[in-house]
């Protein structure tokens, strides 16, 4: 029996059909959404100069160049980094005017002057992020830009600055109306889908560990991968903050977000970290207690999405039950509620630690899950005292992108003057701006390297569209198609994340060089020497961050180790004022860890080497160590004077003393510091009738218990590394 | 009004201060705007946007011009 030809075909085209449909949203996904992109960038491209044509302005290629420039995924991206270029053009101009009135015609102290600018302003860029950091860098050089080409006639300084914002302003007002008003890529919603994942790993990575899945190693990975996912949900927070789909109240909520997520963090870690050192001794009756409410909590958040609402009310009471039982059985075999005046056993303030940080992890569960809840459902919640993200770069590698930069300058400067080379003065701007580029990138060389490969790629294609494609155009239209090959190629690259320097490199060497200027004007001899000094402006930039300084790099880990204990000793003595409540010390301090977390995350790549764990585990200890003591200086500026106060005070500066210079006496000293504390808050307790002040005392029993385990397990490390050693580096 | 503003010798088109002033004004109705949630209501919030700076800038130019 033959089969019937008819339905067979019919199947046949229409599995044929879905597969072209899926064959087609496959690519609108991934290949089309970057040719999407490059017909953007070359739209605006184009617009910007034909423009600047049309309006006749100076150099029209600052325009097309300037749209290169803002050429980013997506719209909000385009209007933050649009902004602050903005900003920092006009900065820089302002202090390029200022330095030529002050030294017209002075070239050693012009140079020196602009090069303490450049300094102060990539100082600047080192200690920002995001695209704040790059006006930064823009003010510094759009300085050198004008004020070295003005130097033998301080006149036209003005007429230049002039020029150069207005075609800043033309390029920015083309880039941001072409990519977002067409088929624009929103962040918010970006920033959506990240705020979704990292709850549900979240909630993943908990399970795990609960369910005792993850090794010790793996949860220090996690812990730095999280530490670079609050970075980047900052930075997506702050560029979807320019997009006009985003509602205000978003960014408080992110914020919000993004704290309770930090509390919760930080809790878990310790409460694992107990749990961990529990299971180490086998004597020890708690693990097998806190283990049913430990797995209770694992049940729950399997649920993942809809552990919300009820669910999470019913988590908070399922908990409370549990931890009533293990407090019941724990009366039983620990005897831990057997107030006979005897010195507590070890077991039983483990326990109650234990409960304790469970208790409090439950708590700002809560909090996180609804403040993403929130989010996710686009509710308007009240969030409580919204603190925005601070950033922190250790002060060395501040102090030292800026002094790299002056170096750069003056080097180059000498080396312009010694040549007598009327075009290397493109490649002392090219050396100031990669220099300042290049300073807040964790791996500077390997980011140069790419610029120059783009430039090396550019140089022989930008030769053949200009003097073979360019030239014989005529009108318009030809120029575009002339030149439009050569630029959706570096356009087409920078989208691809691995080759996005190659690809920034050329687009910004082709449209330097590929300038038909509005009197049409074509120099062989000037081609050549300006497109030999630009690489050389970059390979002088690479040279120097390979001599200057290189291991003063972002996110270099002995750097960052050392800025966790200034961390950790500011979080000891920082003053608390009325304007600087507990809650904000608490969150400056968690930023700043993070940041430097982050920091670390970004320099030591996929795969960080141990010397990297290292620092990691350090920092999450001091992280631990910082909390508790925040707590405890919290509990001590409330109290009256008692015996248990002093002793507090005492424990508090031992451990600012250990905080600044880590020894073993010093640890040792702290550990006894706190264990006189711990006795005193114990005698204390009894005679305390407020059932609050009585709470309070507890928790603070608990954070010196944690205290006293994470400086047991510091003075164990010490001996095979000493962090001495690493904190005077 | 004068086509053109004379700053130090240098030549400045009026548009220019006309432009910014409506970027002004257009990032002062953006905030209200956005507060009020107008914009999660449009199916292109960043044309809306866009419009409203031309309908701005025309309406002061218009203004200025006429």
């Amino acid at each position: 029996m033959t089969p019937d030809p008819a339905p067979y075909t019919h199947q046949h085209s229409k599995a044929w059909l879905a597969g072209a449909a899926g064959l087609v949203r496959g690519w609108t996904g991934t290949e089309g959404e970057r040719w999407i992109f490059v017909a953007k960038t070359l739209l605006a491209a184009f617009t910007a100069l034909w423009l600047a044509f049309r309006l006749g302005l100076d150099s029209p290629n600052t325009a097309m160049t300037t749209t290169f420039i803002l050429a980013l995924p997506s719209s909000g991206m385009v209007l933050e980094k649009a902004f602050y270029r903005l900003l920092g053009t006009l900065v820089g101009c302002g202090s390029a005017l200022l330095l030529t009135a002050l030294f017209p015609q002075q070239a050693p102290l012009l140079f020196l002057g602009l090069a303490l600018w450049i300094a102060a302003c990539t100082c600047g860029a080192a200690m920002y992020r995001n695209q704040q950091s790059y006006s930064f860098v823009l003010a510094g050089y759009t300085a050198a830009m004008i004020a070295i080409p003005a130097l033998d006639h301080p006149a036209g300084a003005f007429a230049l600055a002039v020029t150069r914002v207005v075609e800043v302003s033309l390029g920015v007002i083309c880039a941001t109306v072409v990519h977002d008003a067409l088929f624009p890529r929103h962040q918010s919603a970006q920033v959506m889908r990240t705020v979704q994942a990292r709850y549900l790993r979240f909630l993943a990575f908990c399970r795990e560990v609960l369910e005792h899945k993850a090794p010790p190693a793996e949860t220090e990975l996690a812990h730095l991968r999280f530490a670079a996912d609050i970075a980047a949900l900052e930075s997506g927070r702050a560029a979807a903050f320019f997009e006009a789909a985003h509602a205000r109240a978003h960014t408080r909520q992110l914020h919000a977000f993004n704290s309770a997520f930090m509390a919760a963090l930080t809790t878990f870690y310790t409460l694992h970290r107990l749990a961990h050192r529990l299971r180490q001794d086998p004597a020890s009756p708690v693990p097998a207690l806190i283990e049913p409410p430990l797995a209770r909590l694992a049940a729950a958040l399997a649920q993942g999405e809809a552990l919300q609402g009820a669910a999470l009310a019913g988590l908070q009471t399922e908990l409370a039950t549990a931890i009533a039982a293990a407090r019941a059985q724990a009366c039983v075999s620990v005897r831990v509620d057997a107030d006979d005046g005897k010195p507590a056993s070890p077991h039983r303030i483990d326990f109650e630690t234990a409960i304790e940080l469970l208790e409090r992890f439950a708590r700002q569960f809560g909090d996180f899950a609804a403040s993403y809840h929130g989010l996710a459902q686009r509710k308007r919640t009240q969030a409580s005292e919204p603190q925005s993200y601070t950033p922190k770069t250790p002060p060395a590698i501040v102090l030292a992108s800026g002094f790299r930069a002056a170096t750069a300058l003056l080097t180059v400067a000498g080396v312009w003057y010694w040549m007598a080379w009327p075009y290397a003065v493109n490649a002392v701007l090219m050396t100031s701006i990669f220099c300042a580029l290049a300073s807040s990138s964790p791996r500077p060389t390997a980011m140069i390297k790419q610029v120059m490969t783009g430039f090396l790629i550019a140089w022989p294609l930008s030769f053949f569209t200009e003097y073979f494609l360019v030239m014989p155009a005529s009108g318009y239209p030809m120029l575009v198609l002339a030149a439009a090959p050569l630029f959706a190629a570096g356009a087409y690259l920078t989208t691809d994340p691995k080759r996005a320097g190659v690809g920034i490199g050329m687009t910004l060497f082709s449209a330097q060089v590929i300038a038909p200027l509005n009197l049409a004007h074509y120099d062989v001899a000037a081609f050549l020497n300006t497109t030999l000094a630009m690489p050389l402006g970059v390979a002088l930039a690479w040279a120097i961050f390979a001599v200057v300084l290189p291991e003063h790099t972002m996110g270099q880990k002995d750097h960052v180790a050392a800025a966790l204990w200034r961390e950790a000793l500011a979080a000891s003595t920082a003053p608390q004022h009325a304007w600087r409540p507990w809650s904000a010390l608490r969150h400056r301090f968690d930023n700043r860890v993070r940041d430097l977390l982050s920091q670390l995350n970004a320099a030591s790549g996929p795969a960080p080497g141990e010397d990297a764990r290292a620092v990691v585990r350090q920092g999450l200890t001091l992280l631990e160590l910082g909390h508790s003591v925040l707590e405890l200086r919290a509990l001590i500026a409330e109290s009256g004077r008692s015996e248990a106060r002093r002793a507090l005070q005492d424990c508090v500066s031992a451990l600012a003393a250990y905080f600044r210079s880590p020894t073993r006496e010093r640890c040792g000293t702290a550990v006894g510091a706190v264990l006189r504390a711990g006795a005193a808050v114990r005698a204390a307790l009894p005679e305390t009738a407020a059932p609050e002040r009585a709470a309070r005392l507890r928790t603070a029993l608990t954070d010196l218990h944690s205290i006293y385990t994470c400086l047991l397990d510091q003075l164990l490390t010490s001996t095979s590394a000493s962090p001495g050693a690493r904190h005077a580096s | 009004m004068p086509r053109e503003l004379a700053v130090f010798g240098i030549l400045i088109p009026t548009l220019l201060p006309i432009f910014l002033a409506s970027l002004l004004l257009q990032g002062a109705l953006d905030w209200v705007l956005g507060h009020a949630g107008l914009y999660r209501r449009a199916w292109h919030p960043a044309l809306v946007r866009l419009c409203l700076l031309v309908c701005i800038f025309s309406a002061l130019t218009l203004v200025l011009y006429s």
